[in-house]
């Protein structure tokens, strides 16, 4: 089996050779090629040169388009701030108020250069992959794109404060959300990651997730040509994860270990996909045995090991630059001892 | 329902205006000058125990009670004007995003907090080189600093800022408190970055300021 069949085969709970393994290792292909960042995060052919090495180096399930929310950011007006070791940042919010979207003219897929990059480089490792590695678009849930663009501050006080307001808003990225995932699907990339901080239970409470946040991503995934993956990003989703359950597209969900895999499992059924793994930001500062441990535990002590449909991933951010590479080894040193296959 | 208890029950609700008309109609009765020590203060910390031990606790709540707290200040300011409220009794204290740090909402509510609780607040904003933090501190009398994070590889810029501190013979005059997201999911960062303390969460930060502080009046009376 190629990655490619791996994944499929997961998807449709068939038999495999083994358990798929996802390190996302957007950022890490710019280390082992020695690509300054600032060039990684603007040529898409850097950007596929990097995710070479990477499949090269790691041989993950899935190789990631760039994980970088900033240039989203960015394509809204927001001021970016690069950066030599991780992507970049958003130094200023495009605005902060609701008057902004409504003068707002959307960014143009067709024409914006960060939007172009991302799309380039998804073409470019779909047409270097083909058959043989599936290519994940990383993209912001829409439900946190206001965030990226008006200021975490902002976008709370729309949530929390004036709902017909943040409505209006989800309605305004939405549209911006399907046509660029949608776009990215058709330039080759087989599923979209999507963290949603948003709908966690750290972040909102109960309310506003079910009545705001699920409807939104409801009708945004609804509209998607391809699946999906919500991804917790760092943050808890176990205690709203019946609201995000069953939504359309979503095969997948990534939670943090700690959460109660063995409930999350209940909650989703055996039809979705379960991710989970190590803390891509705790990966970096373990060793190799720690790391090791970890996916050991989860597969054993937390039931994924007869799991079918469970995928072993970093979670969190991208892997931090001064990861050590053998740290990122460990992971799949652990899955060939506890048993590569689903029993 | 007494005050306290009702004015946590708004803040849950997210009901922001509900609680301004009770801080309102309480200041109104009882004198504005008396708002800040007798209820919010109070609530702030009835929120701060009550809440943090428990897993329904979010971001939003701690948010609405930030601004429920900031608007109350606003009302507490504009009457100060009139020269009936006594002044911030905790003394000043310098807070801000560290070099190459961008994510303010944290640092914003711990300023809503730190005022809350008494403090003159200098806050610097993002992206705040070592030496500007410790230049303004010096500048202004703070006994602690306030120093946020939210990654990790911004966190670890904290470091100079230790260095600058020590470089100056300032560290224990000036107690440096750290905090961030990325404290929260890696242990013993506060250490590492040279802090003298962390706090979970911008409620529980206040509590945290009032112990450095002191530190730092000890530090100064021990020889």
């Amino acid at each position: 089996m190629n990655s490619t069949e791996r994944i499929v085969a997961t998807l449709e709970g068939k038999p495999l050779d083994r358990r798929a393994f996802i390190p996302v290792l957007s950022l890490y292909g710019a280390k082992l090629t020695a690509c300054p960042l600032d060039r990684y995060y603007s040529d898409p052919a850097a950007y596929l040169a990097g995710q070479i090495a990477v499949q090269r180096e790691f041989e993950p399930d899935i190789l990631f388009g760039p994980f970088a929310f900033a240039l989203i950011a960015a394509a809204f007006g927001s001021a970016i701030k690069a950066s030599s070791v991780q992507a970049p940042n958003v130094r200023r919010p495009a605005f902060t108020t609701l008057a902004g979207w409504d003068e707002l003219v959307m960014p143009d897929i067709d024409h914006n250069p960060h939007l172009l990059y991302f799309r380039a480089a998804i073409r470019a490792m779909a047409r270097e992959f083909a058959g043989r590695v599936p290519i994940a678009a990383c993209l912001p849930a829409p439900i946190d794109i206001p965030a990226l663009v008006m200021g975490m501050e902002g976008w709370l006080d729309l949530v929390l404060f004036d709902k017909p307001g943040a409505q209006r808003v989800l309605e305004k990225v939405n549209t911006f959300f399907v046509q660029l995932a949608n776009r990215l699907f058709a330039e080759g990339a087989m599923v979209a990651f999507l963290p949603c901080g948003y709908a966690s239970p750290t972040v909102l409470n109960r309310d506003p997730v079910a009545s705001l946040m699920r409807p939104a991503l409801a009708q945004a995934l609804g509209q998607l040509h391809g699946p999906a993956v919500l991804h917790h990003c760092g943050a808890a989703l176990l205690g709203h994860l019946d609201i995000l359950a069953g939504l359309p597209q979503a095969i997948g969900y990534a939670l943090n270990y700690d959460e109660g895999l063995t409930k999350a499992r209940q909650i989703l059924g055996e039809g979705s996909i379960l991710l989970s793994g190590p803390l891509g930001t705790s990966i970096a500062e373990m060793d190799a045995a720690q790391v090791k441990e970890v996916c050991r535990t989860i597969l054993q002590e937390r039931d994924r090991q007869k799991d079918q449909r469970f995928i072993l991933v970093t979670l969190g951010a991208d892997v931090p630059w001064h990861t050590p590479p053998e740290n990122i080894h460990a992971m799949r040193e652990a899955l060939a001892e506890v048993g590569w296959n689903a029993a | 329902m007494d005050m306290q208890d009702a004015l946590i029950a708004m803040i849950q609700q997210a009901d922001r205006q509900g609680a301004g008309r009770l801080l309102d109609g309480w200041g109104q009765e009882h004198g504005y000058e008396r708002l800040l020590a007798e209820v919010l203060e109070p609530t702030l910390l009835m929120i701060g125990e009550d809440w943090l031990s428990s897993e329904t606790f979010t971001l939003a709540q701690a948010y609405v009670a930030a601004k429920v707290a900031e608007d109350a200040l606003l009302k507490i300011a504009e009457r100060k004007k009139d020269g009936d409220i006594a002044p911030p009794s905790k003394g000043p204290v310098v807070i801000g995003n560290i070099e190459e740090d961008f994510h303010s909402l944290g640092r914003r509510m711990l300023g809503i907090f730190l005022a809350s609780d008494g403090w003159v607040v200098h806050d610097l904003g993002n992206d705040v080189p070592a030496a500007e933090f410790v230049d303004r501190a010096v500048a202004v009398g703070a006994r602690v600093i306030g120093v946020s994070a939210m990654m990790l590889t911004t966190a670890l810029n904290i470091k100079q800022l230790r260095v600058e501190l020590d470089k100056r013979g300032l560290s224990g005059r000036i107690q440096l408190a750290v905090g961030g997201a990325v404290f929260l999911v890696r242990p013993g960062l506060d250490r590492e970055v040279g802090g003298d303390g962390t706090a979970r969460t911008a409620l529980e930060a206040t509590a945290l300021f009032s112990r450095l502080r002191q530190a730092s009046t000890e530090k100064e009376v021990t020889p």
